[in-house]
């Protein structure tokens, strides 16, 4: 079932990339495309470099090794200048949304545009944002600032400002941590719909199973810097790396375990608060 | 021991390596603002907080600076019935060191924390990143319209702070110590010259630089979490503190040499 990626077989292709953080190994030798049209999901435990991989799909990060493409271009190596460019046919969730907090949400959403394009008809802009916003159900929001958003609502926002430029890629780094179960649902709606009428390349990183496996083209599996599983959900549900099951599954691993049981809660020479009194 | 020192020294230069290419970032940004009128009102919205809003400090500065020089060097000056000289000294300091340093260090301050807080809270809150993601240069966007705000006005507020030092100065010798206002003009006006002002407004270009880059430095520098946030302020403040004292004396010793060349030394007494 495992589908061997070729090289220039998509719009996203990292080769072998490598990262250290110092002595650390953060990614070790990964190499993925992400298809055009479709939708990529990498899931994996906390911390185990999601965030920095899916950054070096668009370079904010350099890779220690190995290549990145973009449409069969390789952009790692390009300097600032060239990126910007280039960046600007994505659209990047980031985890905290990354709202301008000097900015308000229309001020927010417009920003990309603002910054690329000499705007003549600001009522078409207007319609823009408004539109955008009502996609994300914040229609309305425009002169909020976003210190008085929740943080559901400045992820929305955040959202709509990626799509804002409608792009061709977008990134989504965890779309629906932090938001209720109807949002997060609506937010994978969201994510379906652009993918099927804008023909929107996405690559989700996310921990929600339930939402890796209903907007998933493929899902791929991070652990410990490499990928242990790449493939559609049935291929993931049925994979029989044991790391696989147990974060499908949120299970604990029996080391864990033994590790809580050793760790106990309760000491001899625990004090209790009535030892103070 | 040997060791630590080495790794020590290999961190000053690689830090120092990075602050100039930031500077050359910048220093590239910035001319490029300044011939994009697209991007002026950035710099205006810059020049006024940081410009206009320190006024007022600026202001309250320099007067104490003229009035405290007035109290301390009357005594010793009336001693010797030289009372009346004391517009002199009061006003080549004010003009020439005190006004242009303390108004840098009070920026340095009030403006240079207040952007290392700024753009250290926006990296660690990935704002840059979102900055950088959507195809715009952060350096463009955030730190040239500072450092030009700042570099274009610090003159500009030297000149406030001398005015306001002069004012304080007479205010203390003639109204209070009772100096004769025409005598303390005259000496005044014999003993600064038009040299002495010029110079110390000057300054004001590299001392705002300096407090802007450096300031925007650490903040897009600093570690993640409160805490880092913290410490980029305080080194920004201790960074730009030293630069300013230090570029100060450099250009004392070259604009001393510069008058030198052209005029002589003119004794103020």
């Amino acid at each position: 079932m495992r589908k061997e990626v070729e090289s220039d077989s998509g719009v996203i292709v990292l080769k072998n990339l490598v990262k250290k953080s110092g002595t650390e190994l953060v990614l070790d030798g990964i190499s993925l495309a992400a298809e055009e049209g479709k939708t990529t999901v990498i899931i994996g435990p906390s911390g185990c470099g999601k965030t920095v991989l899916m950054k070096h799909m668009i370079v904010l990060e350099r890779p220690s090794a190995g290549e990145v493409y973009f449409k069969g271009r390789r952009i790692d190596d390009l300097r600032e200048r060239e990126l910007e460019k280039v960046r600007t046919q994505y659209g990047f969730l980031f985890q905290g949304g990354a709202l301008f907090d000097s900015l308000n949400v229309y001020e927010n959403i417009t920003f990309p545009i603002r910054q690329h394009h000499e705007i003549t008809d600001w009522k078409a802009i207007d319609e823009l944002v408004k539109s955008k916003l009502a996609m994300v159900g914040l229609d309305g929001y425009q002169t909020h600032y976003p210190a008085s958003l929740s943080g559901g609502q400045k992820k929305r926002v955040a959202l709509a400002r990626a799509i804002a430029m409608n792009p061709h890629v977008i990134l989504y780094d965890e779309p629906t941590t932090g938001l209720d179960p109807i949002r997060a649902d609506i937010i994978n709606e969201l994510i379906l719909k652009l993918q099927k009428e804008l023909d929107v390349t996405s690559v989700v990183v996310t921990h929600d199973m339930k939402s890796a496996y209903k907007i998933a083209d493929r899902i791929i599996m991070l652990h410990e810097g490499k990928i242990v599983a790449d493939g559609d959900a049935d291929h993931i549900r049925n994979h029989p790396h044991p790391a696989v099951q147990q974060f499908i599954h949120g299970r604990v691993s029996e080391e864990d375990l033994a590790a809580l049981r050793l760790g106990g809660t309760k000491f001899k020479t625990q004090y209790t608060p009535e030892d103070f009194r | 021991m040997l060791e630590s020192i080495g790794s020590k020294t290999l961190d000053c230069i690689e830090s120092a390596g990075q602050f100039a290419r930031f500077s050359r970032r910048v220093a590239v940004a910035s001319l490029q603002t300044c011939f994009q009128p697209r991007a002026y009102p950035l710099v205006w919205t810059q020049m006024n907080t940081i410009g206009v809003h320190s006024v007022p400090v600026i202001m309250a500065t320099g007067a104490f600076v003229g009035m405290i020089l007035a109290v301390q060097a009357y005594d010793q000056l009336a001693g010797m019935g030289l009372e009346e000289h004391l517009g002199v000294l009061i006003n080549i300091a004010v003009v020439k060191e005190l006004g242009p340093v303390l108004a840098a260090v009070m920026l340095a301050g009030r403006v240079g924390g207040a952007l290392t807080a700024e753009l250290g809270t926006m990296n660690v809150t990935e704002q840059i990143s979102a900055v950088r993601s959507m195809g715009t240069n952060p350096v463009k966007y955030l730190v040239a319209p500072r450092v030009l705000a700042c570099l274009l006005l610090t003159p500009f507020l030297i000149i406030y702070a001398d005015l306001l030092g002069i004012l304080g100065g007479y205010f203390v010798s003639v109204v209070q110590l009772g100096i004769n206002s025409r005598a303390y003009w005259e000496f005044s006006a014999r003993g600064v010259e038009m040299w002495d002002i010029v110079t110390g407004i000057l300054k004001g270009f590299f001392f705002g630089g300096a407090i802007a880059s450096i300031s925007c430095y650490k903040g897009f520098h600093c570690r993640k979490g409160a805490q880092g946030v913290g410490e980029a302020c305080t080194e920004a403040f201790v960074g730009s503190f030293i630069s300013i004292l230090a570029l100060n004396f450099l250009f004392a010793v070259i604009a001393k040499a510069i008058y030198n060349t052209f005029w002589s030394i003119q004794p103020l007494l």
